[in-house]
């Protein structure tokens, strides 16, 4: 029962390859206002554009709901893609755990979960009793050690929250590596300067979404401005759901919040 | 030099502060302008940082020039799913408006595995509230079809569901006439 | 990637409760060591400064007289190594060519900040303590040489030949004071390094308000060791005769040094062992996993517990001098690598733990790594040939004053 119709798709190409072959018409296509220029793009966090942006003023959340992720990894490729994060470093990446029912907690991370999870672990003796992933970013500490502990003041939090690199002051001496008790940070090969998650700044503030929440499929990765009180994280931030931050004893006060983590989540 | 040795110490302690003195000075003179406008680090770098420039669109982006794929998109169960994610960034393919880069498309097993990313009802840990999955081989099994049958022979990847359900009302129609 | 379980037994079949349970999972950023060789080299060679610094302390400041033999040399020891304690963090630094950003803008919050001043502060007290040490002397032998030997000679005492009792007793006061505010500089400069891991409370290997005094008594331990070693070594060498109460006096410092530096560095780990804290299972694990090897065995028995039981011997029983010579060569030499070895425990040993508190990575040094094992050997060579020429200028021993 093959019911596939390869008809529109074919005549679809035809069409757009007469569009390349030059046809007025084409031309027209072409010359659509879709430049390199991200402000041709609608805008997805509201209120950023075409305002004045006061830094004092704001308040970004992201929530990241682990009952939703299914562990496909758009993220981690969109992350890589859009930084060109090189091989073996992360700036985001998506946790297996496994919880056997003697109460053990196997995690992996193949590949940072770039690769996606094709095949379930078959090193694990026991019977499961509940699998579920995690992905992982910087957490926008509001008392960040990492920014504490940079020699230079090359990581900063800026006046809007985001705990950001400055790369052309970075030393790359990885004190702040060794500060951050989420590990999400890393000496990019490259540049020999530290870089991390950034909530995609950049795209924020163009009014867009972090690239990896935008990939989400299944919305499990969720920013917004606190400051809209129509924007979705002020609704699960205001709501009743129960939300955690990671390592809490760290007193580092995330921005970045967990629903649905379990305790064995770190 | 008559100087005496005391003298000569008093000149080493005041050579010693003006060299910390110019020290000082030139650090001043070193340091970014717009370092410590906000707190202890240069503020341009919160700008540059800004001025990065994005390489995904967003499904939007790609809706304009492609209104057969954007179609068929919006209307289906993967709407929520990101072109770039399939296919590639926007930076990629597109520049000032124009078509500068081939992106992938995926073919035959590629699909697939690109499908089963998502939907692998092995990995166990995909709600049913989210997801659908599927059990392969069985998923195949359940069609009756052979096992090396594609995803993308029976589902289009744009809108999982497009084709069956013209199947199925094709079917649904045809069981009513007869 | 780390999915299979793991090799030590320390995985918790013991614990039901205890949500810390291992699965060898190590953060995917986690699996490289950012700070490998060099940063074990930087807290061994700032704390064979301090130790050197200690002895000319003890002579200069408190009077310890049967030091005078080493008093001088350990001066200069200190300053060929403090000259070079910079190498290794240059060669660590992702961006060596924008380490003068530390001087220019150096955060008010960090511990690594302070790092340049510190460090020009004290280098700049070594340097004037040694050239009014060195003053008699060096005014002697400007007389005696010539060409730039004798210009820089005229330079370092101030072309000044004054050597007047009035004069001489004003260079003692002077450095007397440089002495006495040398002593909580070289402190600092050692157990601030020290801090810098104390003060990461992601690592809970590092995060310990016991570290910077581990770290400065053992950097005394190494300090001491050292000088005792090349004392010994450079006496046999040249056939010199081995002032007997010198080293005597140094193996019993070395002793209450040592005994200070191993009981914190126990202390450390039993406190570690009796809490019981969250991380405690991580910490076990690590000591008795990949650590096993470099810490129990290495550090403690073979670089604690024998040199303790020998300085035992030794400050308790009488010994032939020749066979005391022996023994202290032997005893420092020890100490010199247990150090080390201290350090690199702390240094790589702690960063082997995930900070996912589930798992351990590996470390593989590297021959050929701007960071690597040839590297270091190099950086280590250098102070000797520092030393060296130091040694042209400025004679270490009294005997060879050539006055
Ligand atoms: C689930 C992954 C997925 C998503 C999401 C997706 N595509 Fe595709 N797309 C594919 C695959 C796979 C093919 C190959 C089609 C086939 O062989 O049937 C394809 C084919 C295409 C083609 C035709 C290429 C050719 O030369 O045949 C275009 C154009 C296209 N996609 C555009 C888009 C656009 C625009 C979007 C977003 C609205 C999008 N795709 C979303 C997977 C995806
Ligand atoms: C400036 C208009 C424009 C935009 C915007 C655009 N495309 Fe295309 N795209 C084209 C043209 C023209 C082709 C060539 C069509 C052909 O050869 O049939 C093409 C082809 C493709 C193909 C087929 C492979 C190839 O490169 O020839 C894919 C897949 C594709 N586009 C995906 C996307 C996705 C995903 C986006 C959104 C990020 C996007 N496109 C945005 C113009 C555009
Ligand atoms: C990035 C993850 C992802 C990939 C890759 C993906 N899907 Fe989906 N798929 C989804 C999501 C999310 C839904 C929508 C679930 C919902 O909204 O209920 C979905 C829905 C579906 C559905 C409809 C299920 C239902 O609710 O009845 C089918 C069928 C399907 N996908 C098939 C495919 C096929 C075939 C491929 C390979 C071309 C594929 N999917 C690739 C994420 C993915
Ligand atoms: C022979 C055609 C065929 C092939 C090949 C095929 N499917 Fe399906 N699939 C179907 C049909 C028909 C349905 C609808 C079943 C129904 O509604 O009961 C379906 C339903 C699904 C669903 C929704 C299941 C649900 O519980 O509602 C998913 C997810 C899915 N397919 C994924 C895949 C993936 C992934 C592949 C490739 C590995 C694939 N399919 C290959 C025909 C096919």
């Amino acid at each position: 029962m093959k019911i596939k119709d390869p008809s529109p798709d074919m005549k679809k190409r035809s069409f757009l390859k007469n569009v390349l072959n030059g046809t007025v018409a084409g031309c027209l296509y072409l010359v659509y206002p879709m430049g390199a220029d991200s402000f041709e793009i609608p805008e997805q966090i509201p209120g950023i554009r075409n305002k004045p942006y006061d830094i004092y003023d704001q308040e970004f959340a992201f929530v990241v709901d682990i009952t939703r992720c299914i562990g496909c990894g758009s993220c981690c490729v969109a992350d890589k893609r859009e930084f060109n994060v090189p091989d073996g470093n992360y700036r985001t990446w998506v946790e297996r755990y496994v919880k056997g029912f003697s109460d053990r907690i196997y995690v992996d991370c193949p590949n940072g979960g770039l690769d996606g999870y094709q095949s379930p672990r078959t090193d694990i003796k026991e019977k499961i009793r509940d699998t579920f992933f995690v992905p992982k970013l910087c957490n926008m500490c509001r008392e960040a050690p990492c920014v504490q502990v940079c020699p230079v003041g090359a990581t900063f939090t800026s006046p809007d929250g985001f705990v950001l690199v400055d790369d052309k002051r970075c030393v790359g001496c990885a004190y702040c590596i060794q500060a951050c008790p989420y590990s999400a940070r890393f000496i990019n090969p490259e540049t020999r300067v530290v870089e991390k998650c950034t909530w995609c700044y950049n795209r924020v503030r163009k009014g867009l979404l972090p690239a990896c929440v935008q990939v989400c499929p299944t919305g499990a990765r969720k920013f917004g401005s606190l400051k809209d009180e129509n924007s979705e994280v002020y609704k699960i931030l205001k709501g009743p759901g129960v939300l955690t931050v990671l390592k809490k004893e760290m007193g580092t006060w995330p921005a970045l919040y967990y629903k649905g983590a379990r305790r064995e989540v770190v | 030099m008559g100087l005496s040795y005391k003298v000569r110490l008093i000149l080493v302690c005041i050579g010693i502060f003006v060299m910390v003195v110019l020290g000082f000075f030139f650090k001043t003179l070193l340091i970014p302008d717009s370092f410590g406008v906000y707190g202890p680090f240069r503020a341009d770098a919160i700008d540059e940082i800004v001025e990065i420039p994005i390489r995904h669109g967003t499904n939007d982006s790609c809706f304009k020039c492609h209104p057969y794929e954007a179609k068929i998109h919006k209307a289906g169960l993967h709407k929520t799913i990101s072109c770039e994610f399939c296919h590639g960034t926007y930076a990629d393919h597109v520049a000032d408006g124009k078509k500068t880069g081939v992106l992938p498309v995926k073919t035959g097993e590629q699909i697939t595995t690109l499908c089963l990313r998502c939907h692998n009802t092995e990995i166990k840990a995909r709600s049913e509230k989210v997801i659908k999955t599927v059990a392969m081989p069985d998923h195949l099994r359940d069609q009756h079809v052979k096992l090396s049958h594609n995803c993308s022979q029976c589902h289009n990847v744009h809108a999982p569901l497009k084709y069956i359900n013209r199947a199925k009302q094709i079917t649904g129609l045809m069981e009513k006439g007869q | 990637m780390n999915t299979a379980t793991v090799s030590a037994a320390m995985v918790s079949d013991s614990i039901g409760s205890a949500t810390m349970l291992i699965s060898n999972y190590v953060f995917p950023n986690d699996l490289h060591v950012h700070w490998s060789m060099m940063i074990v080299l930087y807290p061994y060679i700032t704390g064979l400064v301090d130790g050197a610094f200690i002895i000319a302390a003890l002579y200069y400041l408190f009077d310890v007289k049967s030091l005078a033999p080493v008093a001088r040399f350990s001066l200069l020891f200190a300053l060929a190594f403090l000259c070079c304690a910079t190498i290794p963090l240059l060669l660590h630094l992702g961006r060596p060519e924008r380490n003068f950003n530390m001087l220019l803008t150096p955060s008010p919050s960090s511990a690594m900040a302070g790092f340049g001043y510190i460090y020009a502060v004290s280098m700049g007290v070594l340097v004037f303590i040694i050239f009014f040490v060195y003053r008699p002397v060096l005014v002697a032998l400007r007389k005696s040489s010539r060409g730039w030997l004798k210009v820089l000679y005229r330079v370092i005492t101030l072309d000044s030949i004054d050597l007047s009792d009035d004069a001489l007793k004003l260079d003692a006061k002077i450095i007397r004071f440089l002495v006495a505010i040398g002593i909580p500089i070289a402190a600092v400069l050692h157990g601030y390094v020290g801090f810098i891991f104390g003060g990461v409370k992601a690592n809970p290997t590092w995060s310990s308000p016991l570290m910077p005094v581990i770290f400065l008594f053992s950097a005394c331990v190494s300090g001491i060791s050292a000088i005792v070693f090349a004392y010994i070594v450079i006496a046999k060498v040249k056939s010199r005769p081995i002032d007997h109460e010198c080293i005597v006096t140094m193996i019993n410092t070395l002793t209450g040094f040592f005994i200070l530096a191993f009981s914190f560095e126990m202390l450390e780990v039993f406190s570690h062992s009796y809490l019981k804290t969250g991380y405690h299972h991580m910490v076990e694990g690590l000591l008795n996993g990949p650590l096993a090897k470099s810490f129990w065995f290495w550090q403690v028995k073979i670089g604690s517990v024998l040199p303790l039981l020998l300085l035992g011997i030794m400050v308790l029983f009488k010994i032939r001098s020749s066979l005391y010579t022996f023994l202290a060569a032997g005893v420092s030499g020890i100490l010199l690598i247990q150090v080390f070895i201290m350090r690199w425990n702390v240094v790589i040993g702690g960063q082997l733990m995930s900070k996912s508190a589930r798992g351990y990575t590996q470390f593989h040094p590297q021959w050929f790594d701007k960071e690597g094992i040839i590297a270091v050997i190099i950086v280590m060579a250098i102070p000797f040939v520092i030393l060296f020429f130091l040694g042209k200028i400025f004679p270490f021993w009294d005997k060879d004053n050539g006055v």
